[in-house]
């Protein structure tokens, strides 16, 4: 019974609430327009709340069936029998691979190549997204054929709910026998939103048929202030080219925090790794270019005076104004909510005042205490000129205490950089890499610190020309890892306990140093 | 409610010859008006949960009929409604999502089976079972069978859904017993098509009301008239309903040539079982099979002369049964044994899974195999091998290229939920007092054991949060918090949690998150929900019921105030005082709220009115990364974005444009001292000319108080 017709099934892979019901009804429209028998059926639901839902429909490509001789439809997709995928977000076309109903003889995957991210990828400390293109990658290689491109970009310039690009997609794809004017009579049928959904509608229907490129991204080139020519051509003079483009925007972020004479430091501080790096004929110098990066990012480390000077942006405005969609004519005000904690206020006062304050604070128990919430009207004039004031503090920033604390920590790193790259360049990136830690504000940062040290001091604070230069690398890659696994410093603790082990038996390395301030 | 049914409110109006589309669970709702039904209740709850909105929505179409329609306060006041058909010829619809509202229901289960009917009683069960499905995984099958109740499981199309509810109702009064009519997930949600009949005003309805009330002990739940009751259900009860079921053919049975084989198979499952015989070669789109089925549209009680009419003389059969245990397979095994056919070989759970949802895939692999086992040397046996390793590649390959799993998407709270703000207060709270044992609820707030808050070890049942804590409270160092929705308060919380625990002393904490509906079940209306109450002047009061029942330690407290919500946790769990502390957190369901003010918004802005709205957004120069506000939030708007600085790798925090505004990224930045990256943005639509002009000296004031980028570069 081979040769007997059989129906075109199609699964929607949606999210909550991205209307991918609405696409369904349109769908079972328009093939009833067409004179089809068609059944869909849904799981909704909780599932509904934020989780992956899907759509499954089945189109019977007979017209006029006599009542007595219906088909029977199926009310769940089955791998290996799909027609037509049609996922509203990347990850959603992964997964209905995966579940296997993408397959090269029948499947037409239309998908979206836009990211909604899910919550294991927001959550972690670090950067935990799925790599997109092994998705573009595998649905290239699995569909019959694979229709891909950034629907949520065409929704906002058409002005189009996405389901609607989705649906033009779908039917400019041909994969359905749904002529565009019964699909574009059943948007019109429902009745809402008419408009919009049919241009989004024809938009998604052309670029299904005549696949256009992509848009490259806009690439963010800033130009550096003047007073740094001199400082980019010593600078080319002394590193390799392949280090140039991140050493430059080292610079860049460097003179923009504090000044030219700063960034002077930087490229000094940078040049005995980049020596170590030279004579050991690398060729690619990511050691150079890595350290660069990090000892830019943590000479600029963030304070409140970098924050009120970031929020006093002239471009502010206008980048909240974009991203808040407000529209000509329309007024925005912005209130900022800042709430330095003690440390943080102290730790722009002189070493011996702020020491002192918060010692005292500590020791009485009121460090929280003072810990006040404000809500800063920074388009107002009062809360702009507070920020401003804040802001202006820059030229004291030398003088205070958190300055003199982290100039002591990096100097402290790049010893231990160096020392490593005498050895092995593998481990020195390693070390390299730990700055990646050492981020963020209040909480966030003491956790980071915090970590950053506990990996200092067991494992590269030491005499490094007694270990195993291979094992150490692994080890402290691993001890990387595991702070970014949870906040509490749980994986962490386990991972020194578990490695320090085999480590300390065998080398110079000290006993375990607890985790626990 | 989530949807609005006007348009399907419309369907249930059409006569006989007119063509109904639409879904499975309103093709029900439909096919109850087109029997005579004299009263309808329910209580909502996916995926049965439309049957009761659209009737909320149809009151004009009810009226007409005489119908009455009340939802009832839990399962088992809807289930006790059915009382009214013990003693009177009228005929009554309740609805419920099952197994768990069967359980609730049972109490009044039991006795109105054992009791017995006169008017036709339907109970219509969303059997939530399997993918998408939000409970414990259990058959309904088994209640059935304890209380000897009809178990309908209809072939999923919507003529045949529709034709058993009117035979149910039929049976139900030809055998004296309530009947249930079981609908799987996907057959509530169905599209398809019917013809219709007239819509039937019954003969007894409240528009013609029975004038003397009718006594039978013969009806009576009390020994030693429940004795009788038992003799009778097996007696007289069963005979009939067999008889009723043989008659009017509810089963069927399809012929097909190779008749050494054969499948039986429950309704519900049929199309699946159609699909896979025709990808198996063995079957075509219209139902013409090979292999002979037979169809338990009837799944309880079963024909003994139907199975060993259709098993007689065939080598080997398979019973596609879903669901755990196995009673069909086991009751057709006896009653072949018992009626001496022998010779068929019975496969069943030995090569279909033994749990789970029977999808496509469970199903073709399953007849695979059974083909594979019982007939291998089958015509088309080639192609069975060939589809199970198709399908085996398929997810393999998939695999491989995708290198590891995609993330999975758990259900979470919505974008501005009131109760997000609760559980990022309680995580904010575990770095001060420590982290204590916590009993969860059904609602929406279940959700706040999955990522990012994991909070909550314990999931007992609906309205059971508080009192599921009474035993481990006893046996805790530090007090337990308990979690109960308004939904579960008032399905039976108040009772079975609060009084008892105010009667009994207990000394623990409890949460009642108000938002004002049954949310997760779909938005449906509760005694407290806002606005237009059915008497406003009766509309009952959380606190005041609180205060009434004897609690003491009572604190409301608005849902999005974290650092409120903070002070009272860690006061609630340190107060030396003993007795239950209560604290409400207020705030209406987002979704609910958005659904009432869009249209207004809307209508302001068009007619030029000023209108400010709010909403979040994050600094990407200032946000490090490090995503903190998202492990304590997990608002879907609150997502994560490429990092515009090409020297930092990690994506920055990001709020996307579904964001409401309500506050909560602020008040956790404040309150777990985050991060300064947030910032609140004010848009004034429709600005005054005041607007325009404060506006304007402001920017004027602040440029000139700006230094020149240039400037300030140099030092």
């Amino acid at each position: 019974m081979n040769a007997q017709p059989r129906s075109l099934n199609i699964l929607i892979a949606a999210l909550g609430g991205e209307g991918g019901g609405v696409l369904s009804d349109w769908l079972i429209a328009s093939a009833t327009r067409e004179g089809f028998p068609v059944q869909s059926t849904s799981i909704p639901g909780v599932a509904q709340r934020t989780g992956a839902t899907t759509y499954y429909l089945e189109i019977f490509p007979q017209k006029n069936v006599a009542a007595d001789k219906q088909p029977i439809l199926a009310l769940t997709p089955a791998p290996a029998d799909i027609d037509v995928v049609a996922a509203s977000e990347l990850i959603e076309a992964g997964r209905a691979m995966q579940n296997g109903f993408v397959t090269s003889q029948r499947t037409t995957l239309i998908a979206s190549t836009s990211r909604v991210y899910a919550i294991g990828e927001r959550a972690a400390m670090a950067d935990g997204r799925f790599d997109g293109e092994r998705i573009v990658g595998a649905a290239n290689e699995l569909a019959r054929r694979a229709i891909l491109f950034d629907m949520a970009a065409m929704a906002q310039t058409t002005g189009a709910p996405m389901n609607a690009v989705l649906f033009g997609a779908l039917i400019g794809s041909g994969a359905l026998p749904v002529s565009r004017s019964a699909a574009e009579d059943a948007i019109r049928e429902s009745g809402k939103s008419v408009e919009a959904n049919l241009r989004g509608f024809a938009a998604g229907f052309e670029q299904a048929q005549h696949p256009s490129p992509p848009l490259a991204p806009e690439a963010g080139v800033k130009t550096l202030p003047r007073n740094a020519d001199e400082l980019v051509a010593s600078a080319r003079a002394m590193f390799p080219a392949a280090a140039h483009e991140v050493i430059e925007l080292g610079l860049q972020r460097l003179i923009d925090y504090q000044g030219a004479a700063y960034a002077g430091l930087f490229l000094q501080r940078l040049t005995p790794v980049a020596r170590l790096e030279q004579n050991a004929d690398a060729d690619d110098f990511e050691l150079t270019r890595e350290t660069a990066r990090f000892l830019a990012l943590w000479m600029t480390y963030e304070d409140v005076i970098r924050v009120a000077d970031l929020k006093t942006r002239e471009d502010r405005l206008t980048r909240v104004r974009a991203e808040v969609r407000a529209r000509e004519g329309e007024v925005v005000r912005i209130v900022d909510f800042l709430k330095p904690g003690l440390d943080e206020l102290c730790s722009i006062l002189p070493p011996w005042l702020g020491e002192a304050i918060l010692n005292a604070a500590r020791k009485r128990g009121l460090e929280d205490r003072f810990n006040v919430g404000l809500h800063i009207h920074s388009t107002h004039v009062f809360g702009f000129l507070l920020l401003r004031l804040l802001a202006g503090l820059r030229w004291w920033r030398p003088h205070s205490w958190r300055y003199r604390l982290e100039q002591a920590l990096i100097e402290r790193w790049l010893k231990a950089i160096a020392g490593a790259a005498a050895l092995d360049t593998k481990l020195a990136l390693e070390i390299v890499e730990c700055a990646q830690l050492v981020k963020g504000y209040g909480d966030t940062h003491k956790r980071g610190a915090h970590n950053f040290e506990l990996i200092a001091r067991n494992y590269f604070d030491i005499d490094l020309t007694r270990t195993d230069t291979g094992a150490l690398t692994q080890a402290i890659r691993k001890a990387r890892t595991a702070a970014l696994a949870d906040p509490e410093g749980e994986a962490l603790q386990t991972e020194i306990e578990k490695s320090l082990a085999p480590l300390t038996s065998s080398s110079a390395m000290p006993e375990v140093v607890e985790t626990r301030h | 409610m989530e949807r609005s049914f006007k348009q399907e409110v419309q369907s249930l109006r059409l006569g006989a010859g007119d063509t109904f589309h639409g879904e499975g669970i309103l093709a029900v709702t439909k096919a109850l008006l087109q029997s005579g039904v004299s009263y309808v209740s329910g209580y909502p709850g996916a995926p049965v949960s439309h049957l009761v909105d659209v009737l909320t929505d149809a009151s004009d179409i009810l009226d007409d009929l005489g119908v009455h329609f009340e939802p009832a306060a839990n399962e088992a006041g809807a289930a006790a409604m059915l009382g009214a058909s013990i003693q009177y010829p009228i005929r009554g619809a309740v609805t419920w999502k099952s197994v768990v509202g069967t359980n609730v229901a049972s109490d009044a289960l039991s006795n109105l089976a054992s009791a017995g009917v006169t008017g036709g009683a339907l109970i219509i069960v969303g059997e939530d079972y399997g993918e998408g499905a939000s409970i414990i995984q259990e058959r309904t099958h088994a209640f059935a069978m304890k209380s000897q109740v009809w178990l309908l499981d209809p072939r999923p199309n919507l003529p045949t859904i529709v034709g058993m509810v009117e035979h149910g109702f039929a049976l139900s009064e030809a055998s004296n017993t309530p009947v249930m009519l079981e609908l799987r997930i996907r057959a509530c949600h169905v599209h398809g098509s019917f013809v219709c009949k007239d819509n039937r005003a019954a003969a007894i309805s409240r528009r013609n009301p029975i004038a003397e009330p009718k006594f039978d002990f013969a009806r009576f739940c009390l020994p030693p008239w429940t004795y009788s009751q038992e003799k009778q259900k097996i007696d007289v009860r069963w005979p009939a309903a067999v008889q009723y079921i043989s008659e009017h053919k509810l089963n069927e049975v399809f012929t097909g040539k190779h008749d050494h084989l054969g499948i039986i198979v429950q309704g519900g499952l049929y199309n699946g079982v159609m699909r896979s015989l025709q990808r198996l070669g063995l079957a075509d789109a219209y139902g013409a099979t090979d292999i002979p089925i037979y169809v338990l549209n009837v799944t309880y009680p079963l024909i003994p002369s139907e199975i060993t009419d259709f098993c007689r003389g065939k080598k080997d059969m398979l019973i596609v049964e879903e669901g755990q245990p196995n009673y069909l397979e086991q009751a057709i095994k006896a009653t072949l044994q018992e009626r001496n056919v022998t010779g068929s070989a019975i496969h069943g759970k030995n090569v279909l899974p033994q749990a789970g949802e029977y999808t496509g895939e469970v199903v073709v692999t399953g007849i695979a195999k059974f083909l594979g086992s019982a007939w291998p040397q089958g015509e088309t046996a080639g192609q069975w091998k060939a589809l199970t390793e198709e399908i085996r590649i398929a997810k393999e390959r998939a695999a491989d290229l995708l290198g590891q799993p995609v993330p999975v998407r758990p259900p979470g709270f919505c974008v501005g939920c009131p109760e997000r703000p609760v559980f990022s207060a309680i995580k904010i709270a575990e770095k001060k007092i420590g982290k204590t044992h916590i009993t969860g609820d059904v609602g929406c707030h279940i959700f706040a054991s999955l990522a990012p808050f994991h909070l909550g070890n314990t999931m007992l049942g609906y309205g059971l949060g508080l009192a599921s804590g009474a035993g481990i409270a006893a046996n805790f160092k530090k007090r337990v918090i308990n979690i109960m929705g308004d939904g579960g308060f008032w399905h039976n919380g108040l009772t079975t949690g609060v009084t008892n625990a105010v009667a009994n002393g207990d000394d623990g904490i409890l949460i009642i998150m108000k938002n004002g509906y049954a949310a997760a079940t779909g938005g449906q209306r509760i005694p407290t929900s806002p606005g237009s109450p059915r008497v406003p002047s009766r509309q009952p009061r959380i606190d005041k019921v609180l205060r009434n029942v004897g609690v003491k330690w009572l604190k409301t407290i608005h849902s999005y105030t974290v650092s409120s919500m903070l002070k009272a946790l860690v006061e609630a769990s340190t107060t030396p005082e003993r007795g239950l502390k209560v604290i409400i957190a207020d705030g209406e369901c987002q979704l609910e709220r958005q659904r009432r003010i869009r249209p207004l918004i809307a209508k302001q802005l068009s007619e030029g009115k000023r209108v400010v709205r709010t909403r979040f957004g994050i600094d990407p120069d200032v946000c490090t990364g490090d995503h903190s506000c998202i492990r304590l939030s997990g608002c879907p708007s609150l997502t994560i974005a490429p990092n515009p600085d090409p020297l930092r790798k990690d994506p920055v925090a990001k709020v996307d444009n579904n964001c409401v505004g309500c506050g909560l990224c602020g008040e956790v930045a404040h309150a777990a001292v985050l991060c300064p990256s947030f910032y609140r943005a004010e848009i004034i639509q429709n600005p005054t000319w005041w607007d325009g002009i404060v506006d304007r000296v402001r920017r004027v004031i602040i440029g000139a108080l700006r230094p020149s980028r240039s400037a300030t570069a140099v030092q």
